[in-house]
C-alpha cells in the first residue's frame, strides 16, 4: 500500500459500486481511511441496500485499510450532515470528499414527469450541496481539504437527459463557487466529466439502441472503459501536488485526461449606447450568428 | 409598432419588474400578446403582490399593446402549468417563452442554509423546467416555438454564490438539451447571461452611490453595473425569437448595453494520452508540468498569521 493519502480521511458517495467504488479503493490503496457511502438502491433510485457499500467496507479492510460503511441518501441536509458526521465520529476528521452518487431518469423533456426531473436533481445537484456544505464547515476550520465533483459531458447538451445535463452542468457552477469561497482555507474544489462503463451508461436500453446498427455485445462495451481508469486522477487532485488547481472540470476516461476550458466571449458586437432592436436584428445574422449550426435541425416536413 | 412578432403570444416570467419587464414591453411592441407574470415578491423570494405585473400591463396596454397580468409562481409544476395554460386560455396559443424570473439568497457556501439553496434551485432551476416542459408539449406539437433562459456570468463562480451557480449553470445544461430535444421540431432554446442593473444587483448602498454622483455631477463608470440598463436585454431576446434566427439553437450570450456576445461552451483544451491506465505517480509528476501549467488559483490560501 502506498502513502500518499497517509492519515487522511476520505468520504465517497455511491462508493458501493461503478466509478465510487474504484474511487474508494484508489483512495484506500494510498492510505486514507475510507466512509463508503452508498444507498444501495437500483440505477433509477428505487430501493436501498446495505450490501454494496458493506462489500467494499470488506475488500478495503482486505487490502490492510480502514473503512466504514454509510447507507445514507445524499437527498436530504440532513443525511449531508450524518454522512460528514460519521467521518468526524470514526475518523477524527475529513479530508477528502468525492460527490460521486447519481442516478439516471431519462426521457424526452415533453415526456419528462415531475418526478423524473425532481430525483435526478435532487441526488446529483441537492446531493452535492448538501454533503459539500457540512465538509466546508469542518474544512474550513483545518484549513485543509480536497472536494472532487462528478459532472458529465452530458451537461454540454444531451438527448433525452435535460434532468441530467441540468444537474451535471449546475454541480460545474457549484464547483466554480465552492472553489472561490473556500480556496483561502486551503481547500480546492474540482470536477470530472468521467467516462466509463457502469451500470448506469452501460443500460438495456444502451445495447438495444447499438445492437440494432449491428454491434455486438463486445464491441458496444468496447466503447466504455473500465472505471478504474477514472480514479488516479482523482487520487492525483487529493495530492498536494495539485494544490494550484481549483475550480476546473478535467475530462478523464481511459488513458484521456483534459482540461476543460471556461465558457467565455467568443464573438462580439460593440456600441457606445444601447443596441437599437433594428441595429440587433440586422447584425446578429452577419456577425455572431455566422455559420452557427443547429445541434437539432427541423426535420423536413413529411411529403 | 414593430411587427417583427405580430400573432405570436409570448409568456414572460419575472416580467413585474427589471430585465423581465424590458422584456414583456420590447416583444408587446412588436407586436405580441404577452402574459406578463410575476409573483410581486421581493428580491429574496418572499411575500407577494399583483402591483408589479399589473403595472407592466398596463404600460403594454396604454402604448397599444395586448397583455395580460399572471401572479403564479414558477416554483412549483402547478405553477409552470397555470402560466403556460394562461396564454392558451386568454390567446389561444403560445410561441415563445422566455424565463426570467429569479431571486437571490447570497451566503458562503459553508453557512448557507438548506432553505436558502433550495428557494434559488427552487425559482431558477425548476421555474425554468416547470414553464418549459409544459411550452414543449405545445411547441412540439405545433412543431414551432422560443425559448430564451436567463443564465449569469456567476455561473462562471461567483463568491457567496453556490446556490445561484449552481441554478444559473444548470439552466445553461438544461438550455443545451431543450435544444437538442425540440429542435427537430422547428423550436429553438438559448440562454443570455445578462449584466444589468436591478433591484437583484444593485443593493441600496451600491444605488445611494450612484444617486450621489449623479447629484455631484460626477459620471458613473460604464463597467459599474449600476449604469447598466436592464431594457438592454430585450432586443437579443426578441432576435432569438425571429424566423432569422432559426438556426441559433443551444447557444450562450452575454448581453449588457452596448455590447451582445456569443459565449463558447467548455471544451477540452489540454489532454494527456497513455494507452493504458494511468497511476498516480505517473500524474503527479506529468499533470503539474502539462495540463496544471499556470493554473492560477482563484482564491488562494491566505498566509498563515505571524
Amino acid at each position: 500500500m502506498a502513502d500518499r493519502l497517509k492519515g487522511k480521511v476520505a468520504v465517497v458517495t455511491g462508493a458501493g459500486r461503478g466509478l465510487g467504488r474504484c474511487h474508494a479503493l484508489a483512495l484506500a490503496a494510498e492510505g486514507a481511511k475510507l466512509v463508503i457511502n452508498d444507498l444501495g438502491g437500483a440505477v433509477d433510485g428505487s430501493g436501498a441496500a446495505k450490501g454494496p457499500a458493506d462489500e467494499v467496507v470488506e475488500e478495503i479492510k482486505k487490502m490492510g485499510g480502514e473503512a466504514v460503511a454509510n447507507y445514507d441518501s445524499v437527498t436530504t441536509f440532513q443525511a449531508g450532515e450524518n454522512i460528514v458526521k460519521t467521518a468526524v465520529d470514526s475518523f477524527g476528521r475529513i479530508d477528502i470528499l468525492v460527490n460521486n452518487a447519481g442516478v439516471l431518469r431519462d426521457r424526452m423533456v415533453f415526456n419528462m414527469s415531475h418526478e423524473e426531473w425532481d430525483t435526478v436533481i435532487k441526488v446529483h445537484l441537492y446531493g452535492h450541496f448538501n454533503t459539500t456544505k457540512n465538509a466546508c464547515v469542518v474544512m474550513r476550520q483545518q484549513k485543509s481539504g480536497r472536494i472532487i465533483n462528478t459532472s458529465s459531458a452530458a451537461g454540454l447538451g444531451n438527448m433525452g437527459q435535460a434532468n441530467y445535463s441540468a444537474a451535471k452542468e449546475g454541480i460545474v457552477g457549484f464547483t466554480r463557487t465552492v472553489a472561490i469561497d473556500m480556496g483561502r482555507y486551503g481547500v480546492t474544489c474540482n470536477a470530472i466529466r468521467p467516462l466509463a462503463g457502469t451500470r448506469m451508461t452501460l443500460t438495456p436500453e444502451l445495447f438495444d439502441a447499438w445492437k440494432k446498427r449491428g454491434m455486438s455485445e463486445e464491441q458496444i462495451r468496447g466503447m466504455f472503459p473500465g472505471p478504474e481508469d477514472v480514479s488516479p486522477m482523482v487520487v492525483f487532485l487529493c495530492t498536494d501536488e495539485a494544490a494550484n488547481i481549483n475550480g476546473r472540470t478535467f475530462d478523464v476516461g481511459g488513458g484521456n485526461i483534459g482540461l476543460y476550458t471556461e465558457p467565455e466571449n467568443f464573438r462580439s458586437i460593440f456600441k457606445a449606447g444601447m443596441f437599437t432592436l433594428d441595429e440587433v436584428c440586422n447584425l446578429i445574422p452577419k456577425t455572431l450568428a455566422r455559420g452557427l449550426q443547429n445541434p437539432s435541425p427541423p426535420a423536413p416536413p413529411k411529403e | 409598432m414593430g411587427e417583427r412578432l405580430k400573432g405570436k403570444v409570448a409568456v414572460v416570467t419575472g416580467a413585474g419588474r427589471g430585465i423581465g419587464r424590458g422584456h414583456a414591453i420590447l416583444f408587446a411592441s412588436e407586436g405580441a400578446k404577452v402574459v406578463v407574470n410575476d409573483l410581486g415578491g421581493a428580491a429574496d423570494g418572499s411575500g407577494a403582490s399583483k402591483g408589479p405585473a399589473d403595472e407592466v400591463v398596463d404600460e403594454i396596454k396604454k402604448a397599444g399593446g395586448e397583455a395580460i397580468a399572471s401572479y403564479e409562481s414558477v416554483a412549483t409544476p402547478e405553477g409552470g402549468e397555470n402560466i403556460i395554460k394562461a396564454a392558451i386560455d386568454t390567446f389561444g396559443r403560445l410561441d415563445i417563452l422566455v424565463n426570467n424570473a429569479g431571486v437571490l439568497r447570497d451566503r458562503m457556501v459553508f453557512n448557507m442554509t438548506e432553505e436558502e439553496w433550495d428557494t434559488v434551485m427552487k425559482v431558477h432551476l425548476y421555474g425554468t423546467f416547470n414553464c418549459s416542459k409544459p411550452a414543449a408539449v405545445i411547441f412540439r406539437q405545433q412543431r414551432g416555438g422560443r425559448i430564451v433562459n436567463t443564465s449569469s456570468t456567476s455561473g462562471l463562480g461567483n463568491r457567496g454564490q453556490a446556490n445561484y451557480a449552481a441554478a444559473k449553470e444548470g439552466i445553461t445544461g438544461l438550455t443545451r438539451t431543450l435544444a437538442r430535444d425540440l429542435g427537430r421540431y422547428g423550436v429553438t432554446a438559448n440562454a443570455i447571461r445578462p449584466a444589468a442593473a436591478t433591484r437583484m444587483t444593485v443593493s441600496p448602498e451600491m444605488e445611494a452611490a450612484r444617486k450621489k454622483r449623479q447629484e455631484t455631477g460626477q459620471p458613473t463608470p460604464a463597467y459599474d453595473i449600476t449604469a447598466l440598463s436592464p431594457d438592454a436585454i430585450a432586443p437579443l431576446a426578441v432576435f432569438l425569437c425571429t424566423d432569422e434566427a432559426a438556426n441559433i439553437n443551444g447557444c450562450s450570450f452575454f448581453a449588457r448595453i452596448g455590447q451582445i456576445s456569443l459565449m463558447t461552451d467548455p471544451a477540452i483544451w489540454r489532454s494527456i494520452h497513455k494507452d493504458g491506465r494511468w497511476t498516480v505517480d505517473e500524474l503527479c509528476d506529468i499533470v503539474p508540468r502539462s495540463l496544471a501549467v499556470g493554473l492560477v488559483n482563484p482564491s488562494p490560501p491566505e498566509p498563515p498569521k505571524e
